[in-house]
């Protein structure tokens, strides 16, 4: 089971972190993600990082470390303890809108 | 001197009176041209803000009409405007606000066909759409006409907002090479929406256009901001120009407008 920073349960709120949290197990990693210092445990890949935040992270383009990933990817890059990440969502469409 | 009627001082006083703005930049205002593509949820304050500030000329691009729905969020219609095109509805409460600037009112659907025309008239463009096949054929064009750009999206609780200056800056493809996959990313009407959220990143879009125009301050170039409502915190990105970018980086492979096609078969109402 992932694990995601202090609001793990809230999958609406993706962009922020309640506070910042040390690691206290092993395999817990330390991120800074969307600018705040935050921990994560679980699978060491963008994709299982993405579904611990929250289904809206799911449509969003990813940056570790200042470089966009392809979506394509993400099961297969891995994140480690100090890596920054920025989540970029898309926003403002819906493919049934006019 | 300045081509300012005593009208037009008074009126904008508050404006005249930044040193930054001054009489110099309420004449800039006034001889600015700008389009709002959509008088939704964030063309309603972008157009509401520009009008009372004195853009002296701003089109309108829409072919939807006011829906009940709409009301919660796209303050610059009123309940007595239901059933009405949503262009003539906005145009109608920006003249009420400010009877000296021209409205240019365009109740149609804007398209690959209309919108390299339609931009000859005008400096900056305002993205206010709620779909990815406008916001990339907007981008692009804006783009290959080197207009002013300021992009907007918003959903649930959150907001992104960026403004490019077309062929110079970041677009919009150096960060989002390509729409999501289709049916994936909900709209507001299918994920909802917190009505203010709209106000809070059309208000910064309109201030984004105000800073353009005059030349006050630093514009969004180059930067992403994304706004999240639940934490009320702003997180922002830098967002370099990509070489890699299909249509401004160094080998761009989109060099004639393409539209993405609408893959659902239901329509669901409404600007964003
Ligand atoms: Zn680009």
């Amino acid at each position: 089971m992932s694990e995601f920073g202090s609001n793990s349960e809230n999958g609406g709120r993706v962009l922020s972190f309640e506070r910042e949290e040390k690691c206290h197990s092993a395999g817990c990693l330390e991120l800074v993600v969307q600018g705040k210092a935050t921990h994560y445990h679980g699978p060491r890949n963008v994709d299982s990082l993405l579904r611990a935040m929250g289904e809206n992270s799911l449509y969003a383009n990813v940056r570790i470390n200042g470089d966009v990933l392809d979506r394509r990817d993400f099961e297969n890059v891995s994140i480690k303890t100090d890596d920054t990440i920025d989540i970029l969502y898309f926003m403002g469409g819906g493919a049934c809108s006019t | 001197m300045f081509d300012l009627t005593d009208e037009e001082i008074l009126r904008y006083s508050r404006h005249i009176i930044l040193s930054e703005v001054g009489g110099t930049g309420q004449q800039k205002l006034k001889e600015a041209r700008v389009l709002v593509v959509g008088a939704g949820g964030l063309g309603s304050p972008v157009l509401l803000y520009l009008a009372a500030a004195g853009v002296g000329r701003i089109g309108v691009i829409e072919d939807d009409v006011v829906d009940v729905t709409n009301l919660q969020r796209q303050v610059i219609h009123a309940t007595a405007d239901v059933d009405k095109p949503k262009v003539h509805s906005a145009s109608e409460t920006m003249k009420q606000i400010n009877p000296l600037i021209e409205v240019d009112v365009y109740h149609e659907r804007l398209t690959r066909d209309n919108i390299f025309p339609l931009l000859e008239n005008y400096d900056i463009v305002v993205d206010g759409v709620d779909n990815f096949p406008t916001r990339y054929l907007i981008n692009d064009a804006c783009v290959m006409k080197k207009k002013f750009l300021v992009e907007g999206g918003i959903l649930r609780f959150m907001g992104l907002i960026m403004s490019i200056n077309g062929g110079e800056t970041a677009c919009y493809r150096c960060v989002f090479e390509e729409p999501p996959p289709p049916g994936t990313v909900p709209s507001c009407a299918e994920a909802g929406i917190l009505g203010a959220v709209a106000g809070v990143v059309g208000t910064l879009q309109a201030t984004e256009v105000l800073k353009i125009i005059t030349g006050v301050g630093e514009p969004l170039f180059n930067r992403l901001l994304q706004f999240d409502a639940e934490g009320l915190r702003f997180h922002e990105v830098n967002a370099r120009r990509n070489p890699k970018c299909p249509v401004c980086g160094e080998n761009p492979t989109i060099t004639e407008l393409i539209e993405y096609a609408y893959t659902c078969e239901t329509q669901a109402p409404g600007s964003s």
